[in-house]
């Protein structure tokens, strides 16, 4: 009896003990190095770069890194998440610039300028793409700093040289010139004139705005109400319409992937895209065009052509354990010589210097038109509600492709549904 | 399980009279029954506390949520209010029902001929049963990814073998037509899961006694008669739990529509729990998104609820 009250006794003591062992494992810590940076990356071309540096840098610094890597699809989510409940489980972050405002808004990030004060420092060098550094400051382009941007992508447009030369075009400098090489190869050739991203949401937005801004649309006015409906606005979805007579069957599904897909098969002779997929143009296990393609600047319409930005940034959670060691990493990252080595591993710089540099230029001979691109690049609206408006955006642009909605009604109802969500917040 | 508590726990008189002449007075003895008395719940204790900080917090914590907007403390009903006037949510919801019901409807009718065909002896039976199982087996992201591929209008196999048929497929374009979509989605989920509703109707057919099948034949009824007034009946318990079990799971569909449309085009496909998932991690407003979890609870208890007291009616009857 007394035996088995001790038994009973002492195995509640061991189950305890067994719990709390099993609680403080979750917390423990052991490094050998002197510090320990982790950072969440998107997995992906960028985030293989960052991975790589990091290794880079572990070996030349006492500083262990661990990287959390995450598809572009979850990293928004896993980042808000963390930041908002200050767990501290990552002291870098990288962040797609749309998603900016949200976490700047929200006093999630670390200031930068005086960790660059500390340094004796003024602040970013003049290097840096004025229009990518803008996006890093909230407000926008003037408010105060809370990350660099390490990825300087901004679209770009792919036109099939040959065929242009063929029925004797020149590079399309405005949307009609667009229309007409669309209608003309498309006449021709077996393929099609045009192919666009439609599918609903980031993926239709993307490829519209630089329609949009052409044609002298604004999202917004200067008081923030939504004018996505104006008559300029209108007439670029109608183009955007009319351009996709000529797109292949189906285009409303498309994202990048089918884009690209099309381009590299040869059945499509001109698209909107981003420069992640320049190399693979020139690979010949993926492309049946190489040499074949040409890159320019974004076409213009009304107002002269603008492409939308998209630029990978870094930036230091508030609250971060270490920001002095984050940031010590942040500047060796975004230097000029450490960029040079990310732009080798396919990731457009952010740098002046790096898009002139004669290295790189032989290398990626579009350099040029892509840093002409970025310099005139626009962001996206800067609200932290962005996810919420493109959705809905997008919901009535595929809508108005898919031809269940005119355009006018679309963005009617693309407009009243934008200025719902800005008064649902207020 | 009971017998072994109550013995564990004893009464205080069987206690007393189990006591040995050397145990310790019984005012000890009594404080040692109270401590035994708690010995089960120290033990329970663990795992309660476990269950009650991973399910019954999180519920309460959910439930304030729902009753608050955005950033504000305040107790509201903007959430539920907006429940009324959201145009997407009850798109999304009808596009549900559609979903679940075409599915589950044509899923029971396969399953049933599948599940009648299999139940004879015919040549080949087991391999038959372990093909049909397959599609069950593979995760609903593959199959979304498989599907995506064949539905491809320009690449895929589905219009390439029609092109070779010399049908036009230049206006085929399955999950890219707002018309279609929907229709295009049900399919891979019909293709999928209606294995699983053979599954449960032929091992319902299979526990079906011989003996009034041999009376029937006795008293002459036809095949049809047999099966209508023999084979229902007695297999309505395993066509319930099978509709039920089906209908829960499809109100919830979200993986092979997230990788085969993204709820497109524009919002053809769009279903309530992807809605939900925007409004969560995209739009980050998790009011709304437990109070749309709410309400979804709410359905799914009601149509579940439904079904259980149809199963219940039945044992009841049997």
């Amino acid at each position: 009896m007394a035996l088995r009250r001790v038994m009973r006794r002492s195995s509640i003591t061991v189950l305890w003990g067994l719990l709390l062992s099993l609680l403080s494992l979750g917390c423990s810590h052991t490094n050998g190095k002197e510090a320990h940076l982790t950072l969440a990356v998107n997995a992906g071309v960028e985030g293989d770069a960052l991975r790589a540096a990091a290794q880079d840098y572990q070996a030349t610094f006492n500083v262990e890194i661990t990287i959390a890597e995450f598809p572009y699809a979850n990293l928004f989510e896993k980042e808000l998440i963390d930041l908002t409940n200050r767990t501290g489980a990552y002291d870098l972050i990288m962040l797609d610039d749309p998603w900016f405002p949200r976490f700047a808004e929200r006093g999630l990030l670390t200031e930068l300028t005086p960790l660059y004060e500390r340094r004796g420092l003024e602040g970013p060098d003049d290097d840096f793409v004025a229009a990518s550094l803008a996006l890093c400051r909230h407000p926008y382009g003037t408010g105060t700093l809370y990350a660099l941007p390490y990825v300087g992508n901004s679209q770009l447009f792919f036109y099939r040289k040959d065929l242009f030369e063929k029925y004797r075009l020149s590079p399309p400098e405005t949307w009609d010139d667009v229309l007409t090489a669309a209608r003309t190869i498309a006449e021709r050739e077996q393929i099609y004139g045009y192919v666009m991203r439609a599918q609903q949401g980031n993926a239709v937005v993307a490829d519209f705005l630089p329609l949009f801004w052409a044609f002298g649309a604004e999202m917004f006015d200067a008081h923030g109400h939504p004018t996505v409906n104006s008559p300029e606005g209108i007439a670029a979805l109608r183009m955007m319409l009319a351009l996709g007579a000529y797109a292949p069957p189906g285009y409303v599904s498309f994202n990048a992937d089918e884009v690209a897909a099309h381009l590299l098969q040869g059945t499509a002779a001109m698209s909107i895209n981003w420069p992640a997929w320049i190399p693979a143009l020139s690979d010949p296990a993926k492309s049946r065009v190489i040499g074949k393609i040409a890159i320019t600047a974004m076409p213009g319409q009304k107002e002269p052509g603008r492409a939308e930005i998209g630029n990978w940034l870094i930036a230091i959670p508030r609250g971060a354990r270490d920001p002095e060691t984050a940031f010590d990493f942040l500047l060796w990252a975004t230097s000029a010589e450490q960029m040079k080595k990310s732009a080798l591993r396919g990731n457009p710089p952010t740098r002046v210097s790096l898009f002139r540099d004669a290295e790189l230029v032989a290398r990626y001979p579009s350099y040029p038109v892509q840093l002409h691109s970025l310099q005139t690049s626009r962001p996206r609206p800067r609200t932290p509600l962005w996810n919420e408006i493109e959705n809905a955006f997008g919901i009535y642009l595929t809508k108005a492709n898919t031809g269940e909605l005119s355009p006018e009604e679309a963005m009617n109802r693309a407009n009243a549904a934008i200025a719902e969500i800005l008064q649902r917040q207020q | 399980m009971r017998r072994s508590t109550t013995h564990d726990r004893g009464s205080p008189e069987r206690a007393l009279a189990s006591c040995s002449p050397d145990s310790p007075p019984p005012s000890l003895h009594l404080s040692g029954i109270r401590r035994e008395r708690w010995v089960p719940l120290l033990l329970l204790a663990p795992a309660l506390i476990v269950l009650l900080a991973l399910t019954v917090y999180p519920l309460l914590y959910a439930v304030r949520v729902s009753f608050r907007a955005a950033d504000d403390e305040a107790w509201t009903l903007v959430n539920y209010a907006r429940l009324f006037t959201d145009r997407f949510f009850a798109e999304a919801l009808w596009h549900t029902f559609v979903y679940a019901g075409t599915a589950v409807t044509v899923e029971f009718f396969l399953g049933l001929g599948l599940a009648w065909l299999l139940d004879r002896h015919i040549r080949g039976r087991s391999l038959f049963r372990a093909l049909l199982l397959i599609p069950m087996m593979i995760p609903p992201v593959v199959v979304g990814v498989i599907w995506r591929l064949l539905y491809n209008p320009n690449f895929g196999a589905i219009n390439g073998t029609l092109q070779q048929w010399g049908i036009d497929t230049s206006a085929l374009v399955w999950t890219a037509s707002p018309r279609w979509a929907l229709l295009s989605v049900i399919l891979v989920d019909i293709w999928q899961w209606t294995p699983f509703m053979f599954l449960i109707l032929l091992a319902g057919l299979q526990a079906i006694p011989q003996e009034p099948y041999e009376a029937a034949l006795i008293d002459g009824s036809s095949a049809w008669h047999t099966f209508r007034h023999v084979t229902l009946p007695l297999l309505k318990p395993a066509i319930l739990i099978a509709l039920l079990l089906r209908t829960m799971d499809l109100l919830r569909i979200f993986d092979q529509i997230f990788i085969l449309t993204q709820g497109g085009p524009g919002f053809a496909t769009e279903v309530i729990s992807l809605y939900i998932y925007k409004t969560a991690f995209r739009f980050f407003d998790f009011g709304y998104a437990v109070t749309m979890s709410f309400a979804l609870l709410l359905i799914t208890n009601l149509i579940s609820l439904a079904f259980i007291r149809l199963i219940r009616a039945e044992e009841g009857l049997a």
